[in-house]
């Protein structure tokens, strides 16, 4: 690899096993994403999708190989990488309103005891018009739809102004509105440099949205450019029996 | 029923202040359990305080109450911490055992006094009316720390209650953080357990924050809202019980009656809490023709 490609390297893995105390979640994991491209993660429920992101938040340890982000190892790299959960995760009880959600993405700016300066609060204004959503800034983030509701948490990540982004099956369970907000929003961190990385079941999204795929199931079963990576063959390897061919270059995958 | 007069007795006037101050440090507290969904977490500290309280009494009598219950506080927060965090034992299940095991302990330990009784009555129910003032200070001293630590860590704390995953993500140290939020419920068991004993401070702590929460959806209302409703129901919880006892021969025991008294004050709030949402809703439902006129 070049000095160049170092450079805009966001995500690095090099045949790294990912495991939780003695158990292997996924093993032999190799590829790199590069600032300004977009990977979807694709594979079935239990693959090890949200394990790869826990991992690349430092949050779940690589006990081979090796997982570089940004160029430092993922915990010294936590201030530049932003993560967006699942919505219907949260408590929607929860008394918070809309731009106090989009705030906390400030919170690692911000400290424990200052105020919100007024650059903090531009950041915040400016992410949430992002995403479509000022006017609901008073609301109660509960109040809103579970679409809404993951605009609200990428419009958090953006705030943070983040070099890599980590997202969680964003688009499970979103209406088309939220997501076409989510996709454009996307896309315009991609234009400005930021490196994606997006779990999904959705390979039509992976198409739409993602420049690279890499497909898991406990091992990786391939990671490269969208087109040349979404095969049927490599589908159904990934899917086991669960991956039905459609008119010979189409795959519908029957069970998540 | 007079509302200031038995408060010009010194003992009666003590017991509302040690109320007031116990009412602002389990509302504050009350909020973040209550949101953390703490209850029985907080319920299991109020019980396994218990025996710290009674071997600190009978090691160095009234004065060993608070540093007994101190350390049984701190080694529970703890204890509770780690279970919480290594998921080996199904949560409800290893808590019960902790709660009923050292809950146990104490009984045992208070059954070979010979005032095993009244012993057991005060540790439980605690002696609001016999509060020194030396437990007003301690009582003031444990809030303004509590208050302080709760003040400066609100922004980890509010996400790691909000966004357990992102808090981590963002590098925040839940596990810390989950050991300060048990340290202070144990403090406030501490505080309280002489003035309304272990089995009354769980109300304390959930009932004036469920009260605020019913009445308001912003945070910033609903702490100092939890500290007030919990002060309130101090001062007509003592009120109440002087009047019964003192004018229609009543004996109305005084912990109890504050508690009943704050069930009566939530049972308002999640009245005016229906109302409220119900007029949110007929606004929200004006409201939608406006906003799809602007789009």
């Amino acid at each position: 690899m070049t000095q160049q490609q170092d450079r805009t390297a966001a995500l690095v893995l090099e045949q790294a096993s990912v495991a939780y105390g003695h158990v292997p979640v996924l093993e032999e994991l190799h590829g790199t994403v590069r600032s300004g491209e977009a990977v979807a993660l694709i594979g079935p429920n239990g693959a090890g999708k949200s394990t790869l992101i826990k991992a690349v938040l430092g949050l779940v340890p690589t006990v081979r190989g090796r997982i570089e982000v940004l160029g430092v190892t993922p915990a010294q790299a936590r201030r530049d990488v932003a993560y967006v959960p699942q919505a219907d995760t949260l408590d929607p009880d929860f008394p918070v309103s809309v731009e106090q959600v989009v705030m906390m993405g400030r919170y690692r700016k911000i400290g424990w005891l200052r105020r919100p300066s007024a650059a903090d609060r531009a950041h915040a204004a400016e992410a949430l018009e992002r995403v479509g959503l000022s006017d609901r800034a008073k609301n109660r983030f509960g109040t809103l739809s579970g679409g809404q509701r993951q605009r609200v948490l990428l419009a958090r990540a953006i705030a943070a102004q983040p070099r890599l982004l980590l997202l969680d099956e964003p688009f499970n369970g979103v209406d088309a509105v939220s997501q076409h907000a989510l996709l454009e929003a996307i896309a315009l961190l991609k234009q400005q440099g930021a490196a994606v990385v997006v779990s999904t079941h959705d390979l039509a999204i992976a198409h739409l949205a993602c420049d690279e795929v890499c497909l898991l199931n406990r091992h990786q079963f391939g990671f490269g450019p969208t087109d040349a990576v979404l095969t049927p063959e490599r589908l159904r390897a990934t899917y086991g029996g669960h991956a039905l061919e459609l008119r010979g270059d189409r795959v519908i995958v029957t069970q998540t | 029923m007079s509302l200031f007069e038995p408060f010009q007795l010194p003992f009666m006037a003590r017991a509302l202040i040690e109320l007031v101050i116990l009412g602002v440090l389990a509302g504050t507290v009350g909020v973040l359990v209550l949101l953390r969904r703490l209850a029985f977490v907080s319920d299991t500290l109020t019980h396994t305080v218990f025996p710290g309280v009674v071997i600190g009494y009978l090691m160095a009598g009234q004065d060993g109450v608070f540093w007994g219950a101190l350390a049984a506080g701190a080694v529970t927060a703890v204890l509770l911490t780690v279970l919480s965090h290594r998921r080996r034992v199904s949560e409800d299940a290893a808590l019960a055992m902790v709660l009923t095991s050292l809950f146990a302990i104490g009984v045992v330990l208070v059954s070979r006094r010979t005032a095993f009784t009244s012993d057991l009555t005060q540790f439980l129910f605690g002696r609001i009316l016999t509060v020194t003032q030396e437990q007003l200070v301690q009582t003031a001293v444990v809030t303004v720390l509590v208050a302080g630590l709760l003040a400066v860590l609100r922004r980890p704390l509010m996400l790691r209650t909000f966004d357990p995953e992102g808090a981590a993500a963002s590098g925040i140290r839940v596990g810390l953080l989950d050991l300060v939020m048990n340290v202070a419920v144990a403090l406030v068991v501490v505080a309280a357990v002489q003035a309304v004993g272990t089995i009354l401070v769980i109300a304390l702590l959930i009932v004036p924050a469920a009260a605020a929460r019913a009445l308001s959806d912003r945070l910033v209302l609903i702490v100092p809202l939890a500290c007030l409703i919990g002060a309130l129901g101090g001062w007509l919880g003592l009120a109440a019980s002087y009047e019964a006892s003192v004018y229609h021969g009543l004996r109305l025991a005084s912990g109890g009656t504050v508690v009943l008294v704050l069930v009566v004050l939530y049972g308002v709030a999640a009245l005016a809490g229906v109302v409220r949402r119900r007029v949110g809703l007929s606004r929200a439902r004006l409201g939608t023709p406006e906003l799809e006129m602007t789009r």
